[in-house]
């Protein structure tokens, strides 16, 4: 008996290893691969990945609903102090591990053929394959330290990937935003390292989770929530997240769905019991201020991909409101649901902007292939990803019978429970951010796909290939109901074992009525045309040119300051000194020629007046010796005679 | 042989050099062969030197003898000494000087200009360097320390840039009040600190550095007695000579506001030569207070600790300001070394294991980094002869392998995990950190005040790859745009091992940390509790 545990120990252990490791090895292989047979590397990377996908299925299936398993691993010591990198497994890692690796490979396969012919195709799945790796690393880890380091290269993946376009100047500008964005929000997760470091002496997750709330994990646990605002885009250091659609669209498919910012809310569920009641609160507040802002702002924009950058920024602060509201569980449903139908929306919008390049460079028209001011009626030409966007769409709107309505009725209760004037007014606003996304969903399909083509000229549009097709049907299916529960009205299904809790009958009617009503309404609005959008909306605010001004009137002083200081004070000052020496080396010289030296010349000269004075008197003459002889007698004589 | 394995590990470049000097300067060719083969040697010693010894705890490998003993009469006997040592503290620096004298030597191939000299002073250099990481008595110390100075005047002044001469002479100006603080600090300790081994009756003055650090060997009543504390002005002489030999070593650091001479020298010395000075010079400052000022004046030590770690926290920050001011890409890099090393004093200052594991760990993770910033500066020199970063633009789609290599030094540079800088950072804010609940010696700001010159760094190395790397390939008329060819062999060779090398020690740290531990531990005990014995004294 002892001996077949240990045996099926091994057994996962091997799985879940190999389902960390192949996003790495496909990372690793796409380096090496010389650029001649560069085509290698976007068949080996999608079959890595599926085989991790594979392997993180088996490991779902064999251990789900098992207890908890932690793999022991040591990283270093540093005298008595262990520095582990545990791997801990259980339900909550094995699901997000599967829906990870699914998308990710997904993602590659879409990939192939949406990258087709990009030169830098080897530095591109290089990098899908790394940013895979990391997050799964974040799935896995049970050291916050380790977490701390996948989490970082998290945004080092990010940033190559959303800077993948390297001739644009606007994506090495919008890959620092984001890198430096996320730095400044792990700048909170490292100070919550060393707050958990100087008080438990241990980075186990497991052990720090546990105990009573007290005053330094109320601060630490606020620090580690910036970090999440950073990854997550959450307010205030959400801007980077719009930005970052200069990357490539599957890039920002997975950083949506699976990766990226799912990180942020997947590390509140995670170490969830870690929070005390006064973070919750402020998670509450800031989930619901960006989601309230994500969707208003997602309401303005024209860019088809900035439209679901702001509802995604949206629909974490939805997540966040969960767990704000205390249940994590709620939380990591509508990550799940959110992973699938975001994802489809962005592999969708993908296809939408592959297939108008693609018949711009037929057709030699040029307009910006991601303004939907530019579409419409592409319905009767994509009609695959008409379908699957409507579908997945219709997931996020949170129209009945689709998981995004199954998901967000879990949060909506999770508010709900709460008591107070203050969940009162987080309900309400939760109410809002859900007409919102109805709106703005069907904003975006009615631009896109319905209604009269507004392009410059008929273009010969047509169809995505099969492998693109391919994941988004999957990832359509996984955005109805019954990825969550076989009804579709009970979120408590197979997925939401949380048997106490069922949404109040009322909440279920109430909500869907809200939704479908807001449905009928959105067809009448924007059926009137385009519709004018507000500058502060379009502009997110305004928070990200507050960000511009800081940097170019604060930080710009402050390092022409120090770099004053660095010139001409320090070196000014050694300068002066050097100069001052000198000078004073000068005057010593001076007065050693004048003085010193003028003192000796003047005894030399006396000294040799005298002496010519004497030698004067022994000249050799004769005369002179007479002369002198008869002065001195005369000179004599008057002496003695008077 | 065994036991002067060390010796020769120190004196093959010396015995090089002479070389070199006898062989007539028609066989232009040999030089560098000559220099290449002593580096080669010397890794080989070194290697056998580390399989030889025995893996304990307390990794220590010791030659001891007397140098010169001369009876001065009344005055007692001065006793030097011939003791150099390889410890914790030293063997990862050393393993970093032969590495990187290597790589200065490949980097050096094409150098034309007068080889002779170049190869001689820069074998000399190498002698100097790893003797003053070895030395163990402060005499011997301070010599090799001195004859570091005179070969790096001549290599910035002869074979460097434009402004070579002004470079030089603030160099050696610098060095010099650095020199000239240690060696009074170096008379003050020698006249309060008497040999215990020596006869009875005798007065032997040693140089030796454990015996100085041992508070027991202090004559009573001189100076420097930790007994009976004399008082200059308002802190006592002990405080004295602890500023002194921590300034002294911070000039060499360099930390702000004593550092202006490392830009200028940087900026003008020529590519090999900015490797050695940022990978091996800049960490004998950090040696020097690890190896001297802590141990052997620990009372002042952790009295002035907070002045210490604030002297770090400033240089973090403003050497990370003036780097993203830098318009030149060498002056940027150098600033970026302010900045690390900056971690290195707040490591130290905490006196906490992680601290002082932390600060051993970025001098020699910066050594590796800051060599392969260096020698990418000069891959760009090489080809344009042109370092302002504006110039240049979209380098990304020309020169796709430099663009991996400048990110992975970038990258190490500020501190992503997977790379050694982060191991080596990471300790520094736990260190200082849990100093204030560990031995309450500095507060808990320093360190989160310091976390935003993590910041700093990612925003000025990524600005500049924005602005080098990033839109249409462009080079503003400085060069033909023909010039601009991708590495070549030579360069992956000088930077492939470098990067492998940050790698390798950001993913397994225990490849050192097995070295640095034991002493990391004798360390603090012998800091702390002397530290506190002597304050108790007061």
């Amino acid at each position: 008996m002892e001996d077949s545990f240990q045996h099926a120990h091994g057994f996962l252990q091997t799985v879940v290893l190999l389902t960390l490791f192949l996003p790495l090895i496909s990372f690793a292989l796409s380096i090496i691969i010389s650029y001649r047979y560069a085509w290698i590397v976007s068949i080996s990377a999608p079959l890595f990945l599926l085989a991790s996908a594979v392997c993180a299925t088996i490991a779902l299936f064999s251990q789900w609903n098992a207890p908890d398993v932690l793999m022991k691993f040591n990283w270093f010591t540093l005298g008595k102090d262990v520095f582990s990198a545990d791997l801990l497994i259980s339900n909550l890692v094995l699901l997000m591990l599967f829906v990870v690796a699914l998308i990710s490979f997904l993602v590659h396969l879409y990939s192939v053929g949406y990258m087709a012919g990009d030169k830098n195709i080897k530095r591109y799945f290089a990098m899908l394959g790394f940013f895979t790796f990391s997050m799964q690393g974040i799935v896995l880890s049970d050291s916050l330290l380790v977490l701390f380091v996948f989490w970082e290269l998290v945004g080092f993946s990010s940033y190559l990937l959303i800077g993948h376009y390297s001739e644009s100047i606007n994506a090495g500008r919008a890959s620092k935003k984001a890198f430096i964005l996320n730095r400044i929000g792990d700048i909170g997760f490292l100070v919550c390292l060393m707050l958990v470091w100087s008080n438990q002496h241990s980075f186990n997750i497991i052990e720090i989770v546990g105990g009573e709330p007290s005053e330094w994990k109320t601060y630490a646990s606020l620090c580690l929530f910036f970090g999440v605002v950073g990854k997550s885009a959450q307010f205030p250091l959400f801007t980077w997240l719009p930005d970052a659609m200069e990357g490539p669209t599957p890039v920002s498919a997975l950083m949506h769905a699976a990766t990226m910012v799912a990180a942020g809310v997947y590390l509140v569920i995670k170490v969830f019991p870690f929070f005390t009641p006064v973070t919750l609160e402020v998670i509450t507040i800031i989930g619901l201020v960006t989601a309230l802002i994500g969707g208003f702002s997602a309401l303005a924009q024209f860019d088809i991909k900035k439209i679901l950058a702001y509802s995604t920024i949206s629909q974490l602060g939805l997540m966040l409101i969960g767990a704000g509201a205390s249940m994590p569980e709620a939380a990591l449903l509508h990550l799940l649901t959110h992973a699938f139908f975001k994802a489809c929306l962005f592999l969708g919008a993908g296809a939408v902007i592959h297939s108008l390049h693609q018949a711009q460079r037929q057709a030699h028209a040029h307009f910006d292939a991601q303004d939907i001011r530019c579409m419409g009626g592409l319905s009767k030409k994509l009609r695959w990803t008409f379908a699957t966007f409507v579908v997945s769409g219709a997931s996020l709107a949170g129209i009945p019978f689709f998981s995004g309505f199954l998901s967000k009725e879990a949060l909506l209760t999770s508010v709900w429970m709460q008591q107070g004037y203050f969940s009162a007014i987080v309900f309400l606003g939760f109410a809002i951010v859900s007409v919102l996304t109805v709106l703005y969903t069907y904003r975006l399909v009615y631009f896109v796909f319905l209604g009269e083509s507004r392009m410059v000229k008929e273009l010969p549009v047509t169809e995505i290939p099969l492998i693109m097709r391919i994941p988004l049907t999957i990832l359509a299916v996984g955005s109805f109901w019954f990825v969550v529960s076989w009804s579709p009205f009970d979120f408590s299904g197979w997925l939401f074992e949380y048997s106490k809790t069922r949404a109040p009958i009322e909440l279920t009617i109430g909500s869907s009525v809200i939704i479908l009503v807001t449905l009928f309404f959105s067809t009448k609005i924007y059926r009137s045309g385009v519709a004018h959008t507000s500058d502060v909306l379009r502009n997110g605010f305004y928070v990200d040119s507050f960000y511009n001004k800081v940097s170019l009137y604060a930080l710009t002083p402050i390092y022409r300051a120090t770099l004053f200081l660095d010139r001409k004070v320090i070196d000014g000052g050694i300068h002066f000194s050097v100069y001052a020496q000198v000078t004073f080396a000068h005057v010593v010289a001076w007065v050693d020629r004048q003085i010193v030296d003028g003192l000796v010349h003047l005894v030399a000269g006396v000294a040799s007046g005298i002496g010519s004075l004497i030698r004067s008197f022994q000249g050799g003459k004769i005369q002179h010796y007479v002369y002198w002889a008869v002065f001195a007698i005369i000179i004599f004589l008057i002496c003695v005679l008077k | 042989m065994q036991q002067y394995l060390l010796s020769l590990l120190i004196f093959i470049p010396l015995i090089a050099a002479i070389v070199v000097l006898f062989v007539p300067s028609v066989f232009q060719r040999s030089f560098r062969m000559i220099t290449l083969s002593a580096s080669i040697l010397q890794a080989i010693i070194f290697t056998i030197i580390l399989s030889s010894s025995s893996a304990d705890a307390s990794f220590i490998i010791k030659e001891q003898t007397t140098w010169f003993s001369i009876d001065i009469g009344s005055w007692g006997i001065l006793k030097a000494e011939y003791f150099v040592l390889l410890d914790g503290l030293n063997v990862s620096l050393v393993a970093l000087s032969i590495g990187v004298m290597l790589i200065a030597t490949i980097a050096s191939w094409k150098e034309t200009k007068n080889q002779k000299g170049y190869y001689a002073l820069l074998l000399i250099l190498n002698t100097a360097i790893v003797g003053s990481f070895t030395a163990l008595d402060f005499l011997l110390f301070y010599l090799f320390f001195e004859f570091m100075l005179l070969p790096m005047f001549f290599l910035i002044g002869i074979w460097g840039g434009p402004r070579r001469e002004y470079a030089s002479i603030k160099f050696f100006l610098y060095t010099l009040l650095g020199s000239i603080f240690i060696l009074i600090a170096l008379i003050a300790l020698y006249i309060s600190v008497h040999d215990p081994s020596a006869v009875p009756g005798k007065l032997v003055h040693s140089f030796n550095l454990l015996t100085m650090a041992d508070p027991k060997n202090y004559i009573s009543n001189s100076i420097l007695d930790p007994n009976n504390l004399w008082m200059v002005g308002p802190l006592s002489a002990r405080t004295w000579i602890f500023l002194l030999i921590f300034f002294g070593f911070a000039i060499k650091l360099p930390m702000v506001p004593v550092h202006t001479w490392l830009p200028d020298a940087h900026v003008e010395a020529s590519t090999p030569i900015s490797v050695i000075l940022a990978a091996l010079l800049l960490k004998i400052g950090g040696y020097g207070i690890l190896r001297i000022a802590y141990p052997i004046l620990p009372d002042a030590a952790v009295e002035l600790s907070w002045i210490v770690a604030t002297f770090g926290v400033i240089s973090i920050i403003y050497g990370a300001l003036n780097a993203l001011a830098s318009k030149d890409l060498k002056r940027l890099i150098a600033y970026s070394s302010v900045s690390h090393m900056g971690f290195v004093i707040l490591g130290i200052s905490s006196v906490t294991s992680e601290g002082v594991t932390g600060a051993i760990y970025q001098m020699f993770s910066h050594g590796i980094i800051s060599a392969m910033l260096f020698l990418i500066a000069g891959v760009l020199y090489d080809r344009t002869h042109d370092r302002i970063i504006n110039n240049y633009s979209g380098l990304a789609s020309r020169m796709p392998a430099y663009f991996v290599m400048v990110l992975v030094a970038f990258f190490a540079s500020l501190g992503l995990p997977g790379f050694s800088g982060f191991i080596a950072e990471i300790m520094v804010f736990l260190g200082a950190f849990r100093s204030a609940s560990a031995n309450g010696l500095i507060h808990e700001s320093f360190a989160i005040i310091a976390t935003s010159g993590l910041v700093l760094g990612a925003a000025y190395y990524l600005w500049t790859i924005q602005r080098m790397f990033f839109g249409p390939f462009d080079l503003k008329g400085i060069a033909s745009k023909s010039e601009l060819y991708d590495l070549t062999p030579r360069e992956y060779i000088l930077l492939l091992p470098l990067a492998f090398s940050a790698l390798a020690f950001g993913i397994f740290p225990q490849l050192i940390l097995n070295w640095i531990n034991p002493f990391a531990q004798q360390f603090i005990e012998a800091v702390l509790s002397k530290g506190a014995s002597l304050t108790s004294n007061l």
